[in-house]
């Protein structure tokens, strides 16, 4: 990030290889999308491209960026809220396209290892979960951030987010129960 | 393996999942096309120039005002606490809201919002409890409450004004930088600078009534947060 910071585009490149996919698959997550997901990395990285300036020598720029993109995340999902009402009439009607892990449309994706019934059931589980709890329980239980971290990356408090996180992991696990283990 | 330990893996595996990043956007390839170096924040620095340039201002807003007639025969331990803890008031939540915790970019909000709402209600408090008067020199409403709004409305706009430059400067030093938080962070260097208000009226205004004390001194804090917690993040924000 220092080098980036002194104008070496090489640096950043590295950056992107870096931290993009992390990045990704949180929005993909977020937003269950995989085409939304792609053009919101893209506009999280303007932003940090942009910003910058604004970063400390020394410091972990990986909760600042997941920061940028959950509020990205978060404006884009308010801008949509938005345009809905004002769209609905016009609508297609189409039923959105849920994507896998993987960026696949989710009815397209074929047995492999990691997509095991449980793997299924606990995407589709994830997905109903609402959208703070699925972001509590994707930062903290798939990416493996403390509760500490995910509550900065995401401007709430650490009991907030423990709270959350817990009542999604519940509802995953209740979910989840019902589905035969091999 | 049991069904939770089973769930937990399936999780964790979901998070491994690394997708292959996109290639870049355009627009990002024809900004890094003319990428500049840039200089890295230096919170600590910003932080001194923020407090250099309010205290400065603040020190010019009393000079243009003058200071209180009472000021040399009130207890000189009450005025030195006051004015330590306005002060404290002022550096603290300008720390909390420009300067972020090692090893992070980003200021701590949860401090910095906590402190705000505790500076405001303890100033509100402090005055109404902690005041002091010289007979005769010291100005008192009486609960006059026509006194008390008149006096009232002078002391908030010269608090505010004071409050104005802080809250600017404190803006411009971390513009487009907090994702996050930056309603709180806008609270606290509207109260850190409330704070610096509330101290240039604490060694100006004679008022020595409680009320105006705590509602129309502590009252500049509450003011001043509001206001940077409305204004500030349009400007903050990534």
């Amino acid at each position: 990030m220092g080098r980036y910071c002194n104008g070496e585009a090489g640096a950043f490149h590295q950056l992107y290889r870096l931290v993009a996919p992390k990045l990704l698959s949180y929005l993909l997550r977020m937003t269950r999308d995989y085409a939304l997901a792609e053009d919101l990395l893209q506009l999280t990285f303007l932003k940090i491209h942009r910003a910058r300036g604004a970063y400390v020598r020394g410091a972990e720029p990986l909760p600042w960026m997941y920061a940028i993109a959950h509020r990205t995340f978060l404006d884009e999902a308010r801008k949509r809220k938005r345009s809905k009402v004002q769209l609905s009439r016009e609508s297609s009607g189409l039923p959105e396209q849920h994507a896998h892990i993987s960026g696949q449309a989710a009815d397209q994706v074929t047995d492999t290892d990691d997509n095991s019934e449980l793997t299924k059931a606990a995407l589709a589980a994830l997905d109903r979960l609402p959208a703070k709890q699925r972001e509590a329980v994707v930062l903290t239980k798939l990416d493996g951030k403390s509760i500490a971290e995910a509550a900065a990356i995401t401007g709430t408090t650490p009991g907030a987010m423990k709270v959350r996180a817990h009542r999604g992991y519940v509802a995953l696990r209740k979910a989840l129960a019902s589905v035969e283990v091999p | 393996m049991s069904g939770q330990d089973q769930i937990d893996a399936t999780l964790r595996a979901l998070g491994h999942n690394n997708l292959p990043p996109p290639p870049l956007s355009a627009e990002l390839e024809a900004e890094l096309a003319t990428i500049k170096p840039v200089k890295a924040r230096r919170p600590l620095l910003r932080f001194a120039l923020h407090c250099l340039v309010s205290i400065g201002y603040g020190a010019a807003i009393l000079w243009l005002l003058k200071l209180r007639p009472d000021l040399g025969r009130l207890p000189t331990v009450w005025i030195l606490v006051y004015c330590a803890a306005w002060l404290s008031g002022f550096l603290v939540l300008g720390w909390f809201a420009l300067v972020p915790g090692r090893g992070n970019v980003m200021p701590n909000w949860r401090y910095a919002g906590i402190g705000a709402v505790f500076t405001a209600g303890g100033f509100i408090v402090a005055g109404l409890i902690f005041d002091r008067n010289v007979p005769n020199v010291s100005h008192l409403c009486n609960a006059d409450a026509v006194e008390l709004v008149a006096h009232g409305t002078v002391c908030l706009k010269w608090g505010l004004i004071t409050a104005t430059v802080p809250v600017l400067v404190g803006m411009l030093l971390i513009r487009g930088s907090i994702p996050v938080g930056s309603r709180w962070v806008g609270a606290a260097l509207g109260a850190g600078g409330g704070s610096l208000g509330g101290l240039m009226l604490h060694l100006h205004c004679h008022n020595a009534d409680p009320l105006h004390m705590g509602f129309v001194h502590g009252g500049v804090v509450v003011v001043a947060a509001l206001l940077g917690a409305l204004i500030i993040p349009r400007f903050t924000d990534v």
